[in-house]
């Protein structure tokens, strides 16, 4: 499996033949005269990673996902499947399976004749047919409703059978349209560490869509972020989060604090909560950004003395989460700010709306960001 | 819900209603048993009469011939057509023209039956005077009763396609079946209860239809309602026609009662989703 | 890149509707073959002249309509707009009566227990499996002069002796009634089924009750079904063949006796095509004018067409 650094691939690179991998360059759909609704994507995704499109409804990864299997025709750009173009490959001939988000599932077949569909269809004959189809139900625990129709299932065992059924033909690619948007909090949890096992084990190249930021946070090798038809930014989950380019991203993946910067030197910036110091190069800068659980807080008469970033305030409000608690702090100049921290201490170092407190932004933790 | 007194009143102004129903068909069946001449009692003498009558018996192989001759005609042109509306019309189609599909399905469901009728007379009469083909006979008949059948057909098949998730034949697709595949895999054994119900409502129509078959027949296919009305006309009232008419009302509500019963079974068995009853 | 992918979309769109023309296009052309094309023939007709024959032949006229409204060589006859009438009050009075038998039925069927209803619903709908003639027929026995019924009416009064109540007027619009009481208890069974009766229990709840109760929360909720029934009686009813044929006799002349003997009996083709174009004519309107109501009246709209 590739690991997450880098890759080189850019336009004018052949794309990578591994099986499984999937390049994506230039791919354009517009419905009807109005907006796109993919525009112009490049991305690559490696052989055998799980890759999340991530993205608020309507932003075209659902689109995206449907020309990768070849429900839709793209109107510009190509795609690459294993390394082959895909343009004049239909649906039905392409080494992809997807598990809807509706699950899709053959009212008239009952659940070990919906798995077997696929294979029936390429021709495997019964034997061959039954033992694999027995062994990705043994897999996928639903042995036991084999004779069962779809109507008689729950939500999870349905959708556990769409999965069996698109797993069976060891496809090159696995395409999962939000499978998991239906079922109830508890369950979906369940299976997204299901869903995350079962990939690392068969070791296929699972591309997952969801508008779930945690979901694609707790699932995901890599993480492809849209907007609008466009690729925001691609990248490993970490890099994502940690360094997000832009203010959508940056509010998409998780909270945060964003302020308007002007740099004054080499490494200081005036924003709004007043001077800034920051550890990357500023020439052209223009926001700043800084996630809650970065930053530090404490009591105004406890701060630590010559750190740069540190900030006086009040409390305004304290919301418990169990784990952690959220703080809204005025500052000074009266700019809000939001911050995290975990209650891993003893009560007296949580604060009360009310009590003077100081915050600290560590410079390597504050990035700069495009608007 | 409804009241006690309310109740009693529906189920004392229904249950007389039933019976009236059926009275008349029972009075058929009464007067079929009618004594024999010259004897007292009954008997049945007119049902003998009717087993022993040749022109019965060729009407209602008329009568079978052009029920399941049209009906297989009908189920298979109005499957296609109701099928190829739901899949490939164009959704967001506007104007004049996109109605046009629903207009032709309508008009052979809203035209009354005479005018049905004489229509086909006319054209078929033109078509022979002009190229000597199509007679008045079981041809013209059965071009008649597939085209009432057809959209009732188309109908119902359309219905239940409607009814299905859309996402069905993506589905199929993305399991490597391609369009030829996903018809015969997908879409007819998810629309086979439709299908049938569309051949059985065909049949149906065509056994019940008398108005359009007496103006398309000729003089030698005289099919089974023919064959009552000429008699009516001729004889009036008698036992023999009353025998016919038991047979037939007889067996028309045993296969009712047992194809109901074999849906219900079938619903019951999980086979059939509330969706693929039909009626 | 680009052109070549567009084509590609409009090759595509091309399959779709060649898609659509091999499947449904046997079926809709053979309708238009041998359904649409006749009736507009049938329609042109009523235009042409007849010879003695009574087929349709040039000049073009008009004769055939003013032979609808009753002239003649003869003069002015009323004869036509006599049955016209005759056939408007007999397939309303059948609708009428189909209306009021039905909602009994209905409320009846919904007060029993789901299970069986489709039973129940069965039996009403069954009598109109059998074949128009045969059940005809049997109301031609049952109401004929020797029948107990025409006895009991004759005890009344209401009919000279040695006649029966069939054939007749009466017997006609019974018959009429008999045969289409199903095709009013679908459509209105299917709107009272999804009757939302918490509208009645806020009707008890300010204090209306017994038939206030049913006028102003139940009845309003079924007018769609209502309306689609009473379009699928009366307009079938109105251009009826068998009924009045055979339990009219003479005396019960309806208009679809009248075309029927322009293309049999006495054959004056023109003629025939005329009254069709009239009874059509008022059919359409009768259909325009309910459809108007249905929506005046807010209900929804069941029918597709």
């Amino acid at each position: 499996m590739m690991s997450a650094t880098t890759s080189p691939a850019t336009a004018e690179a052949a794309p990578s033949a591994k099986r499984g991998a999937i390049s994506i360059c230039g791919i354009t759909r517009i419905f009807n005269g109005s907006a796109p609704a993919v525009d112009h994507v490049n991305l690559e995704i490696h052989a055998g990673e799980f890759f999340t499109l991530l993205g608020p409804s309507g932003c075209g990864k659902t689109t995206l996902l449907r020309m990768i299997a070849g429900f839709e025709t793209p109107d510009e750009g190509r795609i690459f499947i294993s390394g082959k173009d895909v343009e004049d490959v239909p649906a039905h001939k392409r080494a992809v399976n997807t598990v809807f988000q509706s699950y899709a599932l053959f009212p008239h077949l009952n659940v070990e004749q919906n798995i077997g569909f696929g294979l029936r269809m390429r021709g495997i004959k019964s034997p061959e047919r039954k033992k694999r189809v027995d062994a990705i139900m043994e897999l996928l625990q639903i042995g036991q409703f084999a004779t069962r129709s779809a109507a008689q299932l729950s939500g999870g065992q349905r959708q556990r059978v769409a999965l069996a059924r698109a797993l069976v033909n060891e496809p090159d690619v696995v395409l999962l349209d939000e499978p998991l948007s239906a079922l109830d909090a508890k369950l979906r949890a369940e299976l997204q560490i299901e869903l995350l096992r079962m990939q690392k084990r068969l070791g296929m190249t699972f591309i997952f869509v969801t508008h779930d930021q945690h979901e694609a946070l707790v699932m995901s090798d890599r993480i492809g972020v849209m907007s609008k038809g466009r690729l925001e930014q691609v990248g490993p989950v970490l890099d994502v989060y940690e360094k997000p380019k832009n203010v959508f991203v940056a509010e998409f993946l998780g909270l945060s604090n964003i302020w308007p910067v002007t740099p004054t030197g080499t490494n200081t910036a005036a924003s709004p909560i007043g001077e800034l110091t920051i550890d990357a190069p500023l020439a052209g800068a223009t926001l700043a950004m800084i996630r809650p659980e970065k930053i530090w807080i404490y009591n105004d008469t406890a701060a630590p003395k010559d750190r740069v970033n540190l900030f006086f305030g009040t409390v305004r409000e304290a919301i418990y989460m169990g784990a952690s608690t959220q703080y809204r702090i005025e500052l000074a100049g009266g700019q809000l700010v939001l911050a995290f921290d975990t209650n891993n201490q003893a009560a007296e170092r949580s604060w009360r709306p009310g009590e003077a407190v100081a915050v600290e932004l560590k410079p390597d933790n504050i990035m700069l960001i495009s608007p | 819900m409804i009241p006690r007194g309310v109740r009693y009143a529906l189920s004392g102004i229904s249950w007389p209603l039933y019976a009236l129903l059926y009275t008349p068909l029972a009075l058929v069946a009464f007067y079929s048993f009618a004594p024999a001449p010259n004897q007292a009692g009954h008997s049945l003498h007119a049902y003998g009469v009717l087993l022993h009558d040749g022109a019965v018996f060729t009407a209602l192989r008329r009568s079978l011939i052009l029920a399941f001759g049209s009906a297989i005609t009908s189920t298979a042109l109005g499957t296609l057509l109701g099928y190829g509306l739901c899949r490939f019309r164009n959704a967001n189609a506007k104007g004049v023209l996109a109605h046009i599909p629903s207009l032709i399905i309508y008009t052979p469901i809203i035209m009354p039956g005479l005018v049905f009728g004489i229509s086909e007379l006319i054209f078929f009469n033109f078509v022979h005077s002009a190229t000597g083909f199509l007679g008045a006979g079981l041809q013209t008949m059965i071009i008649a009763h597939i085209t009432f059948q057809v959209p009732y057909v188309a109908l119902t098949v359309f219905a239940r396609l409607a009814g299905l998730d859309p996402y069905l034949f993506d589905a199929a697709n993305d399991l490597y079946a391609d369009g030829i595949k996903s018809f015969i895999h997908l879409i007819v054994p998810v629309v086979q209860p439709a299908i049938i119900g569309g051949f059985l409502l065909g049949i149906t129509l065509s056994i019940d239809d008398f108005t359009i078959s007496f103006f398309t027949a000729g003089p030698g296919s005289v099919t089974l309602p023919i064959y009552i009305y000429s008699a009516i006309a001729r004889k009036g009232i008698s036992p023999e026609i009353n025998a016919l008419g038991t047979m037939m009302i007889g067996s028309i509500i045993l296969l009712a009662i047992i194809h109901f019963f074999i849906t219900r079974h079938r619903e019951r068995a999980g086979q059939l989703t509330p969706t693929g009853k039909i009626a | 890149m680009s052109a070549g992918v567009k084509t590609e979309v409009e090759i595509e769109a091309g399959r779709q509707r060649l898609r659509l023309w091999v499947t449904s296009g046997p079926g809709l052309v053979w309708i238009m073959i041998f359904l649409l094309i006749p009736s507009a023939v049938l329609l042109g007709i009523a235009f042409f002249s007849s010879n003695d024959y009574g087929s349709p032949v040039l000049p073009l006229s008009v004769q055939s309509f003013q032979q609808v409204a009753g002239y003649s060589l003869l003069g002015w006859d009323p004869g036509n707009i006599i049955i016209f009438l005759r056939s408007l009050k007999q397939a309303g009075i059948a609708t009428l009566v189909s209306a009021a038998l039905s909602y009994p039925l209905v409320f009846f069927i919904l007060s029993r227990p789901e299970s069986v209803r489709p039973l129940l619903l069965l039996f009403i709908v069954l009598p109109s499996w059998t074949n128009q003639v045969v059940r005809t027929y049997a109301w031609m026995e049952l109401l004929g002069p020797n029948a107990p019924v025409s006895w009991v009416a004759h005890l009344l009064h209401a009919v000279p002796p040695d006649l029966g109540l069939a054939p007749g007027s009466f017997a006609v619009t019974t018959g009429l009634a008999y045969n289409y009481l199903p095709y009013m208890i679908v459509p209105l069974y299917a709107s009272a089924e999804k009757l939302d009766w918490t509208l009645v229990e806020a009707g008890r709840d300010l204090y209306a009750s017994g038939a206030r109760l049913f006028w102003h929360t139940v009845f309003p909720q079924t007018l769609p079904g209502l309306l689609s029934g009473v379009i699928f009686v009366a307009i079938p009813a109105f251009g009826d063949y068998v009924v009045p044929q055979l339990l009219g006799g003479d005396k019960a002349l309806m208009i679809g006796s009248q075309i029927a003997n322009q293309f049999t009996e006495t054959p004056d083709w023109p003629y025939g095509a005329a009254l069709t174009i009239i009874m059509l004519v008022f059919t359409g309107m009768g259909l325009v004018g309910f459809r108007i109501l249905t929506r005046k009246l807010g209900g929804a709209e069941e029918a597709t067409i």
